[in-house]
């Protein structure tokens, strides 16, 4: 075949077609091709707001520069530099252009080259490490010149913005430089070229970060997008074979090296990560060139396949990938299919049979090719299509890649020879230098058995676009070379002595093994290095030779042996710890799904219900909900069972008795706090209000008593507030002001509280009166009252619908009222009383009710804080009670009266009046509150309640659902809890436990039971339990065992281990995570494992989270930061079933690792 | 090579909860306040490319749980900060009282090389709302009391002085640089070198 090819090539190998088309279409693709880079430069630097000097993106375009700039150079100009061309031309135009020898100079500088360097030396392409710039020192031999220094002045002039003004001057004097019809010499093109850089040049170009840093800040986003596309290759989860990753773990290094060593893992999994993310342009490899749609016919398959080929610039060498289309698009697909749950269930995907196999087997069929591996580049050019065929050092064909038509295997072959440089070449070259001042250029192939037809097809470019023929260039490593020609020595020497044969494994395993026996055997290559084979000693001493190979072999015999031993030792230590420490995570018995998948339908629970209303199959239930899920409609009546509020197999009735009592218990907690919650506001006004004089009076004057010392700021504070330390805020009158609606349902109740307060600093008063005495009467009074009231509040709620909260709340109200009004000698008390309840029954009346004495003095007071608080200033009048206080809810004016008339003297003579222990003595909640509730509690419950409010105003406010109503039946959930649990008293994260039970229940009290019986697991979660602690060891021992890899790279990076970024998954139950819909899914499943599998179903959902974003996180190596910002990016945007799934999956993997003894 | 140089800078922003902690980091980093914030869990943290004194520097501003239950949490996240931003509301006094606690725990937990000339910055926030409490004459004098600490009066809704703030607080934190590098490093990562050396021992062991 080779053989007709020839002849056809000699046959049409004469010129064909006139020069202009292909140059102008080339000159076309290049100035197309530095658009295309400086487009994408631009947008970087828009969303970056600078760009990185190691980007990307800047190399890119500097290789696109540099190819307009290279096309049509002249070669005579520049003297006897022939590769560097355009570095030459730089130097030689800085004699003309300033700014040319401004960069020159820069240049000259950069490459850190020594005086003692020769002019010439310095001109060729700079292959020594630039200090500035090159952040890998090209030490060895075999490494290329770093690609950061191969565009050097393209660099150094973009970076100091004299690029443009440098190609303008080519542009302006192309005729000294280069050929007629070059591109920089063409009246068009040459200045768009330089006008195209115009932009670049005005950038910022910063080098602030370290490379490494550069490439893992893409926000969450982007790294799951760039994810996506790599998932399909990607190693199978390794999850899924924990012994193999064990192994793994236990000597990590020794197979990493070899991997490295043998250079050709492709189907290794790490090797896999790599290629996707080095068909991107990144800071290990410079991507070269790339076209699509070039078609290779891979083994098994028919008809070629288009793909993707790209030519990589690596540390190791050219690297030449194929990548079919299939794999290229694979996921774009999914993506359009669904975007929402595009990432992580492409993720997911991966773990199921059907998609990967297919993944699969294209992976099989991309194409890596190392170019040094190769010997011979064989081009066979057809009508039809352009192939290139490369042969390996072993003389066995690579797959065909057939290049389009159109000049595309040209440009790939000149990509390649520059890449090859300054170590390799192409043999012949591809660039004649021969034609002498004329425009040959490229498109010149020689073809190497006919050198007279090269000669003429040197002549005309169109040659390449017309002709048939065969073309063989041999790629020649100079670097290479010698040691090729050692090895082969060496391999014939081998073939003389057989046991020489497992050297290769030897030296990449034996990392532990003598010395001695690895020298033995390392030592003839070494000294083949140095150029002279040692051939002498083996025909001398065959024996002795055998002898210590023999020995070698023993020796790696045994620690072959002795490795695997050691090995299955540890590994059956570990499972052991292994089984100890988990087997208290999951339940020993594995429940299976047969069925359960539809989860519990309407249908499912009509039909489990039996005739009293009783469900009594709870396993089902339980199985059902940890498979399926609940049908969202049904959820409201089955999560009480999930809960365990319900018992299964309670009756209806049973139920409905337990809703009510429930009910009333929670009313009557209410009451309570609600009592001690209007004493901490009338704290608070009075705080506030103090702090409010302090404001005004500082304002006013200067006080020179706050000069000396800031310690006195506080202090100065103190003595004001002092009676009431913790609990003074002013947030409440915020509150009023920002909710002017508080809705009369949720308040209501309050105010027969109010009303006792009252009733008690009436009597504080009178007893003041007379002379502070008799305190222990009013207690016992206060505290009879008290139980009155409670008892009759018990019997009224018994007697009251529960449903009608409106009602049994009035009902309380007029309770309330008849209890002060039994009171003795407070007729006018009651009076008021009643006035102020009527007043929040017709918010109307307020103004038109006869205000008694005391009322009318009581609203003067109170208006005195609200007043201050709008910052009015003006002066107090019972005039401004009508003006000010219907702005405000008429039932906080309400409760402000009463409250205040509580407390009258302390507002009323405010604090400059008294000295402080006046005050103190009559606020003294053991006065007011006749010792009902101590001082401690008062102040305890108000940190609470001041916390509560500011949380619960700021939970999901984004929620329709979390309407002022439904915020304030949030709070009063959560203040009841705290109540009832003040040692545990609130803390940041219960609103979010508790929202989404609201948003089920839709009613404050079965809520709040269900969030009891919620929190009696996740109290441990907070601060004062120990269980995140214990959680957090569970999630290390668990990715320990389930993905070492995993594992090991968050051992890398240290404090990982404290998984601080599973923390408020842990705490709020993934509540913040997952959009709400999926919050229920989460919840019902950490509910149902309970009794299905695991008892810390949390852990294995965060694990699922982890392992969706495995690929993620180790191909960014993520540390501790990273990993936290970017699952905080990531909340609510997750696909809960999947993870879901993944987690019952883990749970299963688990129960099975632990079965298998 | 001073380029390669770490140039980031940790910050700390702590104070009592709904003071607006992160509120004004969302103000300086996005240039956006929203009122839909929701109380901060665990810790959360932005960064942000900023120029001082022609230096590029990137801020990694750290959001904190106001409740201070939760400071347990704070050591894995305070170690290594360069400088701590002190958040109250002008609106309330009690937040501001408990700024002397958290510029306390904040030491004892970071335990900063040099404590006192660590670097603080404080943020009298939401000077937007008219029911003023603290004084700004007041906050003035406890911070020249401190050492004279920054002080500004900021409001994250109406991005009042907060970029002036941040600016201070980098400038402030890279005066400290030079002793950020040396908590550049988590120390766990010298344990790991010595487990591996300790395996590569176990390896020579059983090979011979």
């Amino acid at each position: 075949m080779a053989a007709q090819n020839k002849a056809e090539n000699g046959s049409e190998e004469m010129p064909a077609a006139t020069p202009t088309d292909p140059s102008a279409e080339q000159k076309e693709r290049l100035i197309a091709a530095v658009k295309k880079e400086v487009k994408q430069l631009m947008e970087e630097a828009v969303t970056r707001k600078f760009v990185h000097e190691e980007s990307g993106g800047v190399t890119a375009l500097c290789g696109a520069v540099e190819s307009c700039l290279g096309q049509g150079l002249r070669r005579r100009a520049l003297g006897l530099f022939k590769t560097s061309s355009t570095t030459a031309l730089l130097h030689k135009i800085a004699k003309h252009c300033p700014e040319a020898a401004l960069v020159s100079a820069r240049v000259l500088a950069a490459e850190g080259a020594p005086a003692t360097r020769s002019a010439s030396g310095v001109e060729r392409r700079p292959s020594a490490p630039r200090p500035p710039l090159c952040k890998r020192g090209s030490g060895s031999l075999l490494s290329q010149a770093p690609p950061t220094s191969r565009y050097l002045w393209i660099r150094i002039a973009l970076f100091e913005r004299q690029l443009a003004k440098i190609i303008e001057h080519l542009v302006n004097n192309a005729n000294r430089y280069y050929e007629r019809d070059a591109l920089v010499a063409d009246p068009d093109y040459g200045s768009i070229l330089s006008s195209l850089l115009v932009g670049p040049c005005a950038l910022e170009y910063s080098k602030a970060k370290a490379p490494a840093c550069f490439w893992t800040d893409p926000p969450a986003d982007e790294l799951v997008q760039r994810h996506r596309m790599s998932a399909g290759t990607t190693t199978p989860p390794s999850v899924r074979r924990p012994i193999l990753n064990f192994k793994r773990s236990l000597n990590a290094s020794s197979d990493d090296g070899s991997a490295i060593s043998t250079g050709t893992g492709k189907a290794a999994g790490s090797s896999a990560k790599d290629y996707v993310e080095s068909l991107h342009q990144n800071s290990t490899a410079t991507l070269l060139y790339g076209k699509n749609n070039v078609r290779v016919q891979p083994k098994d398959v028919e008809e070629p396949m288009p793909g993707y080929l790209s030519l990589h610039q690596t540390a190791a060498g050219l690297v030449i990938k194929w990548t079919p289309n299939q794999l290229m698009n694979g996921y774009a697909e999914s993506e359009g299919i669904d975007k929402s749950l595009a990432p992580t269930c492409t993720v997911y995907r991966r773990r199921c049979a059907g998609p990967l196999c297919i993944d699969c087997v294209y992976w099989a069929m991309s194409l890596q090719v190392c170019v040094w591996e190769v010997v011979y580049v064989h081009v066979h050019r057809s009508q039809a299509s352009d192939a290139l065929i490369l042969v390996g050092q072993d003389g066995v064909q690579r797959p065909p890649i057939h290049f389009p038509k159109g000049g595309h295997l040209l440009s790939f072959l000149s990509n390649l020879e520059t890449g090859l440089l300054p170590h390799g070449q192409l043999d012949p070259p591809l660039w004649s230098q021969r034609g002498t001042g004329k425009v040959f250029g490229r498109g010149r192939a020689r073809r190497r058995p006919m050198p007279s037809l090269c000669e003429s097809g040197e002549t005309e470019e169109p040659e390449w676009e017309e002709t048939a023929g065969d073309y063989v260039f041999r790629i020649v490593n100079n670097a290479i070379a010698d040691r090729e020609a050692m090895r082969h020595s060496l391999l014939e020497r081998a073939v003389q002595s057989p046991p020489r044969t497992p050297r290769r494994p030897l030296a990449s395993t034996s990392t532990t093994s003598s010395d001695s026996s690895t020298m033995s055997v390392d030592c003839p290559p070494s000294a083949g290095l140095n150029g002279h084979p040692p051939l002498t000693p083996i025909p001398h001493h065959p024996v002795e030779q055998a002898a210590s190979i023999e020995l070698v072999c023993s020796t790696m015999r045994r620690q072959i042996i002795s490795r695997a031993f050691y090995g299955w030792l540890a590994y059956c230590r570990h499972l052991s710890t292994v089984r100890t420490h988990l087997s208290g995570l999951v339940h020993p018995n594995i429940v299976p799904a047969g069925g359960a998948e539809g989860g519990l339908t309407e249908e499912r629970w009509l039909a489990m219900t039996d005739e009293t209303g009783a469900i009594h199959d709870k396993d089902e239930v339980y199985r059902l909900v940890y498979y399926g899920g609940v049908q969202h409609d049904i959820r409201r009546h089955v999560w009480p069972y999930l809960l365990g509020y319900y018992e299964f197999g309670s009756t209806a009735e049973q139920r409905v008795e337990q809703d009510m009592a429930c009910r009333r218990q929670y009313e009557t907690t209410m009451s309570e706090w609600l009592c001690v919650e209007a004493i901490v506001r009338q704290r608070d006004r009075e705080a506030t209000a103090a702090s409010i004089a302090r404001l005004t009076e500082a304002s006013g004057k200067l006080k020179p008593s706050d000069n000396n010392d800031a310690s006195e700021v506080f202090e100065d504070d103190c003595s004001v507030i002092s009676d009431n330390p913790p609990i003074v805020s002013p947030e409440p009158s915020e509150n009023d002001q920002k909710r002017p609606d508080k809705p009369v349902l949720s308040r209501a109740p309050s105010i027969d509280e109010v009303d006792n307060i009252e009733m008690d600093s009436e009597r504080d008063k009178e007893t003041k009166q007379n002379g502070e005495t008799d305190t222990s009467d009013n207690k016992e009074l206060d505290v009879d009252s008290l139980k009155d009231f409670d008892e009759d509040v018990h019997l009224k709620s018994v007697v009251e619908n529960p449903d009608m909260r409106r009602e049994s709340i009035a009902e309380i109200k007029r309770l309330a009222e008849g209890i002060v009004q039994k009171g003795d000698g407070r007729g006018l008390l009651c009076s008021v009383d009643s006035a102020h309840v009527n007043g929040s029954d017709f918010r109307s009346s307020i103004d038109e009710s006869q205000p008694s004495p005391v009322q009318q003095h009581t609203s003067v007071i109170i208006t005195n804080p609200s007043v201050d608080l709008a910052a009015s200033g003006s002066p107090l009048s019972g005039g401004t009670t009508a003006t000010v206080s219907p702005a405000r809810s008429p039932l906080g004016v309400v409760r402000e009266e009463s409250q205040s008339a509580g407390a009258s003297f302390d507002t009323l003579e405010p604090a400059d009046r008294h000295a402080p222990d006046t005050r103190s003595n009559c606020v003294s909640p053991a006065s007011s509150n006749g010792g009902v509730y101590s001082n401690e509690l008062v102040e305890s419950f108000a940190l609470n309640l001041h916390r509560i409010e500011k949380d619960v105003q700021r939970c999901d406010r984004n929620y329709p659902f979390f309407t002022d109503e439904n915020l304030d039946k949030l709070r009063n959930i959560m203040c009841t809890y705290v109540w009832e649990h003040l040692e545990i008293g609130y803390m940041q994260g219960m609103c979010d436990l508790a929202a989404p039970l609201l948003v089920m229940m839709r009613e404050e009290a079965s809520a709040h039971a269900l969030f009891n019986s919620l929190m009696k697991r996740a109290t441990d979660n907070f601060p004062s339990g120990q269980a995140m602690d214990a959680h957090f060891a569970d999630m290390r021992s668990l990715i320990q065992i389930l993905d070492c890899e995993l594992y090991e790279l968050m051992h890398a990076h240290g404090d990982y281990t404290h998984f601080y970024f599973c923390y408020r998954w842990f705490l709020l139950d993934f509540k913040r995570e997952l959009l709400y819909q999926d919050v229920f899914s989460a919840w019902e499943l950490i509910w149902a494992a309970r009794h299905v599998s695991s008892e810390h179903m949390v852990l294995f959902i965060a694990l699922a989270l982890l392992e969706t974003y495995r690929d993620v996180i180790l191909a960014n190596t993520m540390d501790f930061t990273d990993i936290i910002k970017f699952f905080n990016e990531m909340a609510e945007r997750h696909d809960a079933s999947a993870v879901l799934c993944l987690a019952r999956e883990l749970v299963l993997q688990v129960q099975t690792l632990i079965e298998n003894k | 090579m001073s380029s390669r140089k770490k140039v980031l800078l940790k910050v700390i922003i702590l104070g009592d909860s709904g003071v607006g902690k992160t509120s004004l980091m969302n103000q300086f980093v996005n240039k956006k306040f929203s009122n839909q914030y929701k109380a901060t869990i665990g810790a959360d943290f932005l960064t942000k490319e900023v120029i001082v004194d022609d230096r590029i520097v990137t801020m990694q501003i750290w959001d904190t749980a106001g409740q201070e239950r939760f400071q347990s949490l704070g050591v894995a996240f305070y170690r290594g900060a360069d400088c701590c931003v002190l958040v109250f509301d002008v609106t309330a006094p009690n937040t501001f009282k408990s700024l002397e606690s958290w510029r306390d725990e904040f030491l004892i937990q970071a335990s900063p090389r040099d404590p006192d000339n660590f670097p603080f910055v404080i943020l009298g926030n939401k000077v937007d709302l008219d029911n003023r409490a603290v004084s700004a004459k007041r906050a003035q004098q406890w911070c020249q009391s401190k050492n004279d600490i920054p002080y500004f009066e900021t409001s994250a809704k109406e991005a009042v002085n907060v970029e002036l703030a941040f600016q201070t607080i980098a400038r402030n934190a890279l005066a400290q640089e030079t002793e950020a590098e040396l908590y550049n490093e988590f120390p766990d990562q010298i344990k790991l070198n010595a487990n591996d050396n300790g395996r590569n021992r176990d390896g020579d062991n059983c090979a011979c």
